[in-house]
């Protein structure tokens, strides 16, 4: 199989993955914005690929193959440590939410022997 | 601010993880001291009845859903006494390390409004007591310095989890405190925030049952993690979290 044929077929698999996802509700907003931004650029340079060989001249790569594991690889350390944050928030509302639970399950097993009583 | 023990709404709060056996000495002890206080325990997620025996002696007792360490368990204790209004939160360790004779003598530069923060302090005389062994002790002796070359205080003993703190600790722990070995760093938050700090010589005893979450092999680790946890909370803006 042709590789431009199959780069454009595994990116649309991407975009349209992507869109599926939006749509059962999987994908909120927030994070749904910059996954349909990438999947949609990525159909869009191996449609038309030209476009990214003269942009990896322009930047000076030899291979426009280096370009794209570059760009990738670039991509994948900004979206981890943005994935990091998103944990941390996460864990510290977990946290948080927990030391409200446990404080609420006290004042209603106080209310409790309360009423009781 | 209060100036008797009497007009003072103290809390002390007792963070215990799978101590049974030992809270319910420590509680007794807390007691004994007829002292006017309420008892919170900070059940962190224990798996050994350990609510049930602290429940069975009359003091509050609040269940953590899930383990979430010392700090997020001390934590839920400031929250506590912020909705309450209590004036000064001790914390007191649920493992029976810490002799409450001293109680009084911990709350009163506070009761005095000489100090937010007041450590108990092995080190400042020589007592006699349990000194804690020897990886811990060189533990200890780097964050003295570390402590004291960052915010300039002279703190003899910055891993004592015996210590009492003001209103206005209060309120900063309940929505800030370091969660996973949060003793040396939160000298360092209440420091930076303008904290008067004090320490008070205390005696301390060696654990009777269990383990002490810091065992020897971890104390490198500990003193690593904890290092990096100061330093990074310097680079901290002091608003939010």
């Amino acid at each position: 199989m042709n590789i431009h044929l199959l780069a454009i077929l595994l990116s649309l698999l991407m975009f349209l993955l992507v869109v599926d996802l939006v749509r059962r509700h999987k994908l909120t907003f927030k994070y749904a914005l910059a996954w349909l931004l990438v999947s949609s650029s990525g159909v869009f340079f191996s449609i038309f690929h030209k476009f990214l060989f003269k942009i990896a001249g322009l930047l000076g790569f030899e291979l426009p193959s280096n370009f794209i594991f570059f760009t990738l690889f670039c991509v994948f350390v900004f979206l981890s440590l943005i994935m990091t944050v998103f944990l941390c928030q996460q864990n510290s509302r977990n946290d948080t939410m927990a030391q409200k639970i446990a404080l609420l399950e006290f004042e209603i097993k106080l209310l409790k022997q309360k009423s009781s009583n | 601010m209060p100036n008797s023990l009497s007009q003072a709404k103290i809390l002390i709060i007792v963070p215990a993880f799978n101590e049974s056996g030992n809270i319910g000495r420590t509680i007794e002890d807390i007691k004994k001291q007829s002292l006017p206080v309420d008892i919170l325990v900070i059940d962190d997620g224990s798996v050994d009845g350990t609510a049930l025996e602290a429940w069975g002696l009359g003091v509050k007792v609040v269940s953590l859903p899930f383990n979430l360490g010392i700090g997020g368990a001390v934590q839920t204790g400031f929250q506590y006494a912020l909705q309450y209004g209590y004036s000064i939160a001790v914390q007191i360790d649920g493992d029976g390390q810490h002799d409450a004779s001293f109680l009084e003598k911990l709350i009163a530069p506070i009761l005095d409004d000489k100090a937010d923060m007041v450590v108990g302090s092995r080190f400042i005389e020589d007592r006699g007591g349990f000194k804690s062994s020897f990886a811990r002790r060189l533990g200890i002796h780097f964050f003295v310095h570390l402590i004291n070359t960052l915010t300039g205080l002279n703190i003899t003993d910055p891993t004592s989890g015996f210590r009492a703190h003001n209103q206005r600790l209060i309120s900063v722990f309940a929505h800030y405190y370091p969660h996973d070995f949060p003793e040396p760093e939160s000298i360092v938050v209440a420091k930076r925030l303008g904290g008067r700090i004090v320490e008070t010589a205390v005696l301390m005893r060696k654990r009777e049952e269990g383990q002490s979450s810091i065992r020897q092999l971890k104390s490198l680790y500990y003193m690593v993690k904890v290092t990096f946890a100061i330093l990074l909370h310097m680079i901290r803006s002091k608003e939010g979290r």
